[in-house]
């Protein structure tokens, strides 16, 4: 028995290794670069934060809380982050202290970086609005002096920094001044009016440029702003209000002398801020650069140490005999494999003299299923595993699906010019596969595209070749080896009205004096005759030409489905199976449809075009088959529908008896044959409880399937089940495979209906300047919904019948597909999800 | 019917958004679990396995309940303004009638802040910031309710609330809860009303969850009032009208003096005799306020049972702010090693 096939999945044994605490690290970063083992869970029910190694991940998370942040500001700093596609080991377990030593240095660095140059940038605005402040109330108190309006009458001789000191009414006037964001100024101005009762003077001008906010370190627009009032009262509760609405306040010394001194100040001290800004700023900078080369590989080495410790959370602690226990499914055929890694793992922790162990054991679980796939059989088998995982080591369709699937997309999409543009689109992202790796990560319809590239690419070529078989390249058929037939009529005939009927034999024509050979007697080297493009009668030819195909393709690709199901049920041993399922399925199957089939290729070989009104009607008689009603053979009934061979009545009925005792054989054979075995086991079972008693030295942590028994009137629904849908099915599943047909034509008559409509248009223009320029324009039309509808509506809707025709009507014959899949503890795997998340 | 076939052209994202936010609350084994935490740490490690994810991942160690609490209202109110920010009309109006209530919070808490003598600045970041408007920071130039009215809320969806408040005369403590009491009571009634006009499957339900929170208002304020020198009639005042309760049992409660009245009152209205029933004073025993706080929970979720309608918003805030409650009182028992009641949460799903 190989244990290695593209057929089936491989052979899983689960295997316990019993690590010591030293080697454990080391082996299993190991195995995570392997990529080959699958841990199990053994501590199911301890929670996330009771396991033994929780203290590790917690500090791997922190650090990683670190590089996010470091992370972040490098990008704030648009510092390019270096990839060098390197993949280092996950580190040992004393080397992460200095990881967290370097990484918490880092992050302390930065921080106090950071608030050293917040505070220092938070000065240095509230300086910019102070300079604002006092550059734009200079403008104020200038311009209320001259005019003088209303409040300020009396003091149109004084000078501006006399303006606070004046009085009105015998009241000081005082002032707030201060900076106030945009958006808040209408309702403040509102509100100072409302709580003052409008005895406040408020005037404000807008910063011209945009300034950062002190508190928040935003760009934002500002606006500068006195209120001149009267009298304490007043102040406080404009106070207040500026509070409430985040208003900057800011000293605006009364002289206007002070006013120049403060702000000749200001701006040296704004300049020295600024030098020891851009100082800080620069050191920062280095330390980012620098971190921005390392970054990435800290966080592949967390990652990878993360995963570790999580693996090692599954494990258990046998404290007794100071090791881990873990179990795993491995591949048989990788066994070796896992072993070297393991001694290496234990060689790299420097613990040599006990190393660790692996013990295969058996157990009555079902093993994951794990499928040896390339780059080129991966798509295919997404396509099964979208059904169904397959169940441990029963026939993959994998390898069948490769070839039909394509085929049966190409029969509907058959034109061979539509498949020449899918495959060069496939060819050039196979080509180019390397480049296009890593683009459009996120583009999702692309992702679909490129993923199935190779199930493309083989669409293209078969549909290339079926668009040869029915002649059809964009609708038109090619002449490529010269027709088998001559049209030798003479003018007379052609000119009349009405049809001509091309005859491959001679037969006198009224107007001909003597008959022309028209058919060279051999046919069309390769496919169908580009006679027939002209001809009227196409579509009825190629319609029932089309039919027969396909119910010809679907028997067989049924049969050869119930046949892979004997091939499982050999594998299993399930030889009861073979002749009370398969041996009632494949007759039955057979001497409906495939009697039909032969019926089909006895009519295409034995009748001839004179006898093409005599050539009998299948589906009359398939149908008289089962009614078992046959017409007496006289000069009424059409030739077409009386029997047309010797002891066709007495065959067809035996056909038919065969075929209904299979169905009560198929109902209760399998049911019978359970009872039976149960009667037998339950004279043995004393045996069986004695051995068991003694088999139970070590502890395994499996859940023993509890051997239930299931109920007898269970049996029975399921099988009566299973049998009205194998019969109902083979008769729709039939059916179903018309589709073949039916979507081949709509192919051919849309492609054809868009030639006619829009591109002969074009064609049939005359002149070279308005014919050539119409048919330029025509051609982008003509181009564009060729591509849309006929290549990806139209492929899109036979690629969904193809994946139906296989999913339904196939693996419905042998696929149970309740397998699941094996997911193997692999850094890479780990590593490019995480890169996904971000 | 008419309203059903045409609800998701303008509602249907809005609602299918707030269903998927629902199906992130906590699930009682989600309690069980973060009941066993021993550490704020445990607790953030289990809290990212459900639907808060990440969300305090990066919050530097040692762990605090107020950053907890910090995290989680952040989370909420953004989930909200999302829902207000796609919405359209009506749900808009109804979603911002839900902020009403966060606003008059807001300003009770202030004026109490400001009464204690509390820098304005340390009182504004613990508004809710649902409830947070233009005005609400200057509410301290205020010294009478006719001045906060003219100055501050005139401008506010609050002012017509306002008005019966007037009349009183300073801004002392007692007053203060008869201000929140009266606008409360105003407001309810304002969105129990808002509500019924909407009409349909949203006017059975909201009105259903309001008329609850009437009667609970109207219930409470009557068990608070004993002993505080709050008259009858001034009590009375105070009881929103679009309760259950309203006309008989409000007026019985006007006339209660101790607990004992109040439990007859409930007694004769089933629902309310259940939740009183099953409550207590002593030790161990549910108190009437977790009763109340559970039947609220059970219609909030009786909302999500129904389709094309705005209760489930109102329904999916109240129970995310229960779920932050349970959360914030699991880790404050855990934080203060006080784990004997730390099962006293209220589950949801």
């Amino acid at each position: 028995m190989s244990t290695s096939s593209i057929f089936r999945s491989e052979q899983m044994t689960l295997c316990q290794l019993f690590l010591q605490p030293d080697a454990a690290y080391s082996s299993i970063a190991e195995l995570g670069e392997l990529s080959i083992v699958q841990f199990r869970d053994l501590n199911p029910n301890v929670n996330s934060f009771q396991r033994k190694f929780v203290n590790e991940l917690r500090r791997c998370e922190e650090m990683e809380r670190k590089i996010r942040f470091l992370e972040s500001e490098i990008k704030k700093e648009e510092i390019p982050i270096v990839d060098t596609n390197e993949n280092p080991d996950a580190p040992k377990p004393r080397e992460l202290v200095d990881l967290e030593a370097m990484i918490d240095k880092l992050d302390y660095d930065l921080k106090q970086i950071n608030t050293n140059s917040d505070a220092l940038r938070k000065n240095f605005n509230e300086l910019t609005e102070l300079k604002f402040n006092l550059a734009m109330t200079q403008g104020f108190f200038q311009q209320v002096d001259p005019n003088g309006n209303g409040m300020f009458n009396d003091m149109t001789e004084e000078i501006t920094d006399e303006t606070q000191r004046m009085t009105s009414g015998g009241m000081k006037l005082g002032f707030v001044s201060g900076v106030i964001s945009r958006e808040r100024m209408n309702s403040f101005e509102r509100m100072l009016w409302r709580v003052c009762r409008g005895n406040v003077f408020l005037k404000s001008a807008e910063i011209p440029q945009l300034i950062e906010d002190p508190t928040t370190g935003e760009k934002a627009h500002k606006i500068v702003f006195v209120v001149f009032f009267q009298g304490e009262q007043l102040k406080t509760r404009i106070q207040k209000i500026c509070e409430g609405f985040r208003a900057n306040i800011y000293p605006c010394p009364e002289n206007g002398n002070e006013r120049r001194e403060l702000t000749m100040g200001l701006m040296t001290r704004l300049e020295d801020l600024n030098v020891v800004i851009n100082q800080t700023e620069d050191h920062r900078q280095r330390i980012l650069i620098e971190t921005s080369r390392l970054i990435r590989l800290w966080k592949i080495k967390l990652i990878k140490i993360k995963s570790i410790y999580f693996t090692m959370n599954m494990f258990n602690n046998d404290i007794a005999r100071k090791c881990f226990i873990a179990e795993c499914w491995i591949p048989t055929s990788y066994l070796e494999q896992v072993q070297l890694a393991l001694r290496k793992g234990s060689e790299i922790s420097g613990n040599v003299q006990v190393s660790t162990i692996l013990h295969q054991i058996t157990t009555n679980e079902k093993p994951p299923t794990y499928h040896k796939l390339n780059k080129f059989t991966q798509g295919f088998q997404n396509l099964v595993d979208a059904y169904g995982v397959a169940s441990y080591r029963e026939i993959n369709p994998m390898s069948f699906v490769l070839i039909t699937f394509p085929f049966l997309f190409a029969v509907m999409f058959g034109d061979a010019g539509h498949g020449l543009i899918v495959t060069l689109f496939a060819l050039w992202m196979v080509l180019k596969e390397d480049y296009l790796k890593d683009k459009g990560k996120n583009q999702e319809v692309w992702r679909i595209f490129f993923g199935g590239r190779y199930i493309i690419l083989l669409m293209g070529i078969f549909s290339i070749y079926t668009g040869l078989i029915y002649n059809d390249v964009f609708s038109k058929s090619m002449n490529l080896f010269g027709s088998s037939w001559k049209v030798k009529f003479d003018d007379n005939i052609l000119l009349k009205d009405g049809a001509v009927t091309l005859e491959p034999n001679p037969r006198p024509y009224s107007a001909a004096e003597h008959y022309v050979q028209m058919y060279s007697g051999n046919p069309y080297p390769i496919g169908l005759d580009p006679v027939w493009q002209i001809s009227e009668n196409k579509i009825t030819f190629t319609n029932s030409a089309k039919m027969k195909f396909a119910i010809i393709i679907g028997i067989m690709q049924m049969s050869f489905g119930v046949f892979l199901s004997l091939g499982n049920h050999l594998y299993f041993k399930h030889y009861y199976a073979i002749f009370l399922e398969f041996i009632p399925q494949i007759i039955f199957l057979l001497s409906i449809f495939g009697y039909l089939i032969i019926l089909i290729f006895y009519k295409w070989t034995t009748y001839l075009a004179e006898q093409a009104t005599d050539a009998p009607s299948l589906l009359i008689h398939l149908i008289n088959m089962m009614l078992m009603s046959y017409p007496t053979d006289d000069s009424k009934t059409p030739k077409s529908i009386v029997v047309f061979y010797n002891h066709q009545r007495i065959i067809q009925t035996i056909l038919l008896i065969v075929a209904v005792i299979c169905i009560p054989w198929l109902l209760i054979g399998k049911p019978i044959y359970i009872i039976v075995q149960r009667k037998k086991k339950t004279n043995s079972t004393e045996l069986v409880h004695q051995e068991s008693e003694a088999s139970n030295d070590i502890e395994m942590h499996e859940q023993n399937e509890p051997h239930q028994e299931v109920d007898m009137s269970e049996v029975w629904v399921e099988q009566g089940i299973h049998t009205i849908e194998y019969f109902l099915g083979c008769i729709s599943h039939t059916a179903s495979y018309l589709r073949l047909w039916a979507l081949s034509l709509a192919h051919a008559q849309l492609s054809e209906v868009l030639w006619t409509m829009v591109l002969r248009i074009g064609l049939s223009m005359g002149g070279i300047g308005l014919g050539g320029v119409a048919l330029f324009m025509v051609f982008t039309t003509w181009s564009t919904l060729t591509v849309f509808i006929l290549l990806l509506m139209e492929g899109l809707s036979a690629f969904l019948h193809a994946l139906r025709l296989h999913w339904v009507e196939f693996q419905s014959k042998f696929y149970k597909g309740e397998g699941y899949p094996f997911v193997p503890f692999s850094f890479q795997s780990i590593l490019e999800e995480a890169a996904a998340e971000n | 019917m008419k309203e059903d076939l045409v609800f998701n052209l303008d509602h249907g994202y809005a609602e299918g958004l707030c269903r998927g936010f629902r199906s992130g609350i906590l699930k009682s084994t989600d309690y069980h679990n973060l009941v066993q935490c021993e550490t704020l740490e445990d607790l953030r490690l289990h809290l990212q396995s459900t639907d808060y994810g990440n969300f305090l991942s990066n919050e530097s160690n040692p762990l605090t309940v107020n950053v907890i609490d910090d995290r989680l209202r952040e989370k909420i109110v953004q989930e909200f303004q999302h829902l207000r920010n796609i919405s359209y009309e009506p749900l808009s109006t109804f979603l911002d009638y839900i902020t009403y209530a966060y606003m008059i919070d807001n300003i009770v808490l202030l004026i109490t802040g400001t009464l204690h003598q509390r820098a304005i600045g340390d009182l504004l970041p613990r508004c809710h910031p649902l409830g947070s408007f233009e005005q609400l920071g200057a509410i301290t130039v205020a010294d009478t309710p006719a001045q906060l009215y003219t100055a501050v809320l005139v401008d506010t969806p609050l002012a017509p609330y306002f008005i019966d408040c007037i009349s009183e005369h300073d801004l002392d403590e007692l007053n203060v809860e008869i201000i929140r009491s009266t606008l409360y009571k105003a407001y309810l009634e304002d969105f129990y009303n808002f509500c019924k006009s909407l009409g349909g499957v949203t006017a059975e339900v909201m009105c259903e969850i309001l008329a609850f929170e009437a009667d609970r208002r109207a219930f409470m304020i009557t068990i608070n009032s004993f002993d505080t020198g709050l008259t009858q009639d001034d009590r009375a005042k105070l009881y929103p009208t679009c309760g259950h309760l309203h006309p008989d049992g409000l007026q019985e409660l006007r006339r209660t003096d101790n607990y004992e009245g109040v439990r007859d009152v409930a007694s004769r209205y089933p629902q309310y005799k259940v939740l009183f029933d099953g409550s207590g004073t002593n030790t161990g025993d549910k108190t009437i306020e977790d009763r109340f706080f559970e039947h609220e929970v059970k219609l909030n979720m009786n909302a999500f049972l129904r389709q094309f309608h705005f209760g489930i918003f109102y329904a999916y805030l109240k129970l995310k702010e229960q779920e932050n409650r349970n959360i914030i009182w699991i880790a404050e028992c855990i934080s203060q090693k006080h784990r004997a009641r730390i099962d006293n949460y209220i589950p949801i799903f």
